[in-house]
């Protein structure tokens, strides 16, 4: 479903930190969403998932506007960051607990995660540890398998590449692949490093200062030397 | 230098707060109570000087009082508990190339000079004017107040240290047992008598400006300050390195929560919520204790029949867990609100959980109130009538909070903290829902018998309790339109 955002604006005080006039997410793609500190990534992430008031415009998931009414959550999954968890659960029980509030059974819960078992590596089930106690990387794993227990429709995750290890990323990038593959999710990703977005997404978004500067095409990559550009990466 | 500097950092943390508006109220409630204990204490210690010459013609009114030093002692004691613990202002100053040791002996030695250890003499001056000043003049009272100011110090050393190693463990309190023990001994045990002689000459020495008396005290407060220093110093590295729950031996599924569904999930949440975290665990087994002693103080009658004391103290036993629990409704969720608000409803379901146990909790007074209804010291029909009302009326007042709360409340502070989380309405609704049953009760009971009056009271509890749907959802919705507020307040808090 596409996702339209409609003159969508957002200030701190005098600060514009986003000013969309009119845009429109194609549904079924991965995008990537860059732009440097400040550029207005995390706003719009929140103003998307209606944990910010927007001063001006609106969003809409399809045609449900994301302020007026709860529907969208039903086929939503998003991780932007720690205030996300329930740090003083268990991994398990913290997939539990988000399968419960999805409807989802405990089994159900159980079969969706062991087909992640390559990005938890062993460190997150079983290890009877309290969230709070895992290492950033692995809070950051848990996060993200909560927000895809519910195999939603749109996945909105905040830098996911953050505090994982290399080879963690590496499989982070094929499983966000694998799953747009089998079920044609829009998925959303903002990212500070380059390759793994451009690696990833059908699609790039270009932030500065809260506004929307390029909208790229990425086609076998294509949109790298456009972005090196932008952010003078010297070769 | 250091020292002058950490007090400057530590206004500026309180002015600059993002909640200091909504502080104001709660400060202007906090100013307002200490203008009025202070009157208080100052009409007790004149009208005191005034009692024990009557009452005890053979002695003079300041032994009567000082024989009697330690139960002020107990209860400054008892008092300092309502108080955060100073030392948890430590974190912000842990990563600054200033050795651990010496912030930890400034903050001590802040603790010390605290203002509050100065307000028993709104007591003990006025006292010693009276009774004091006839006889040795105004230095016997300044060397008086002196060593009272002294005994004050130790005693805040002394209850710091028990509230450090509480917030650890809260079985650490039996720490007091053999302290308070020794001393009940040393008094009570036949012919003895041995602690009230002991403060009579303490006090007297105090008025002669003793040295030795001053020079005992000082070395006292060294070491119980000391004892502090060293204790909380190793407390804090294991609070920085975690290493109480880093592993989980057991870990609790409270299954029965299964077959209730999403309202169920939510209830086994609460639960986990309350036993895994130091500030929820040690806040419950604290009212545990407080509930404990008024069913205590309710079993011995000690307010006499018929007080309204005891109206208050069986309130107090079935409304104390909401208070401190419901009052902060959200605050605790605010650490993971935004998880929350991205799934349909959660907010709703939680409501009706943390109610739906705070219902089940009040089994805990109801059970502790039948010692006193079986032993004949409290009608039934008076613990049913309250138990209801708490369910119904009180329980709905104080939830009005989810609304309101927008301040995080962090979960694990133990030896490292943030100041207390209060705005206006907690304050108002905490008074409220203290004092209005009573006055309820008190008007139906002049209106009607008293077991009618109780019965009304059973009735509007059950009202509540039966509408509970209705006014959760009302909450609910009115939560969700403030929610951009809320959430924003929530984050900046974090």
């Amino acid at each position: 479903m596409d996702i339209i955002l409609e003159k969508l604006k957002k200030c701190y005080g005098s600060h514009v930190a986003l000013d969309i006039d009119q845009y429109t997410l194609t549904g079924g793609e991965i995008v990537g969403l860059v732009g440097n500190n400040g550029a207005g990534k995390t706003t719009l992430f929140r103003l998307m998932l209606d944990l910010l008031k927007a001063d001006e415009g609106h969003v809409c998931i399809g045609d449900i506007e994301v302020s007026r009414s709860e529907e969208w959550k039903e086929f939503t999954g998003a991780y932007l960051d720690e205030s996300f968890l329930i740090d003083y659960l268990t991994p398990e029980e913290y997939f539990h607990f988000i399968g419960k509030i999805c409807g989802l059974d405990a089994a159900t819960v159980d079969e969706r995660l062991s087909a992640y078992e390559r990005f938890m590596n062993g460190e997150i089930l079983g290890q009877k540890k309290f969230i709070r106690n895992l290492s950033a990387g692995n809070k950051q794993k848990v996060g993200i398998l909560a927000a895809l227990l519910n195999r939603p429709q749109l996945l909105v995750l905040d830098e996911p590449f953050n505090f994982l290890d290399p080879s963690s990323q590496s499989a982070l990038k094929h499983l966000l692949r694998e799953y747009h593959q089998e079920t044609g999710a829009t998925i959303l990703v903002s990212s500070h490093n380059l390759n793994h977005t451009v690696d990833i997404s059908s699609h790039i978004i270009l932030l500065e200062h809260g506004v929307i500067i390029r909208d790229l095409k990425n086609e076998e990559g294509n949109a790298e030397k456009e972005l090196e550009a932008y952010f003078e990466i010297e070769q | 230098m250091l020292y002058t500097d950490i007090r400057k950092l530590q206004k500026l943390d309180a002015k600059r707060s993002p909640m200091f508006d909504k502080n104001r109220f709660a400060k202007f409630l906090m100013y307002f109570a200490v203008a009025f204990w202070a009157a208080y204490l100052i009409f007790f210690g004149v009208m005191l000087s005034f009692a024990f010459e009557e009452d005890s013609p053979n002695m003079e009114p300041y032994h009567v009082l000082n024989q009697g030093l330690i139960i002020f002692l107990i209860l400054d004691f008892l008092i300092r508990f309502l108080f955060p613990t100073p030392v948890q202002a430590i974190k912000p100053f842990l990563l600054l190339p200033v050795p651990k040791r010496k912030i930890m002996s400034i903050l001590l030695i802040d603790s010390g000079l605290s203002l509050f250890n100065l307000f028993w003499l709104f007591f003990f001056v006025p006292f010693a004017l009276i009774t004091v000043t006839r006889f040795y003049g105004l230095t016997g009272v300044i060397g008086y107040a002196l060593g009272i100011w002294l005994l004050m110090v130790f005693n805040s050393y002394w209850s710091m240290l028990i509230k450090v190693l509480i917030r650890q463990k809260f079985l650490n309190i039996l720490w007091i047992v053999p302290v308070y023990g020794i001393l009940a001994l040393i008094e009570f045990l036949p012919e003895t008598g041995w602690l009230s002689t002991f403060t009579i000459n303490l006090g007297e020495a105090f008025i002669f400006w003793n040295p030795l008396s001053y020079l005992g005290e000082l070395a006292a407060i060294f070491l119980m300050a000391y004892i502090n220093y060293r204790v909380q110093l190793k407390l804090i590295h294991n609070e920085l390195s975690r290493k109480e729950d880093t592993h989980v031996r057991h870990i609790s599924s409270y299954s029965f929560f299964d077959r209730y569904g999403n309202v169920g999930e939510y209830m086994r949440l609460e639960l986990k919520m309350l036993f895994r975290n130091k500030s929820p665990k040690s806040q419950f087994w604290m009212l545990m204790a407080c509930v404990v002693m008024f069913a205590a103080f309710l079993t011995f009658n000690v307010y006499g029949e018929n007080s309204l004391m005891n109206d208050f103290m069986c309130l107090y036993c079935y409304i104390v867990f909401g208070i401190m629990t419901l009052i902060q409704v959200m605050a605790i969720e605010g650490n993971y609100i935004d998880g929350l608000m991205v799934r349909k409803e959660s907010i709703y379901n939680m409501l009706r959980a943390k109610y739906y146990l705070q219902c089940i909790f009040l089994l805990i007074p109801f059970l502790l109130c039948l010692v006193p209804v079986i032993k004949g010291s409290m009608p039934l029909l008076m613990s049913l009538s309250y138990l209801f009302f708490a369910m119904g009326p009180v329980f709905a007042c104080l939830m009005q909070m989810a609304v309101y709360n927008d301040r995080t409340m962090p979960l694990n502070v133990s030896m490292i903290g943030k100041r207390q989380n209060n705005n206006k309405y907690q304050s108002i609704v905490s008074i409220a829902v203290m004092t209005i049953p009573l006055l309820i009760n008190q008007v139906l009971t002049s209106i009607f018998e008293r077991n009618t009056a109780y019965i009304i009271m059973i009735l509007l509890g059950l009202a509540g309790f039966l509408t509970h749907r209705y006014w959760i959802y009302n909450i609910y919705v009115r939560f969700m339109k403030r929610r951009y507020q809320n959430m924003e307040n929530f984050r900046n808090t974090r």
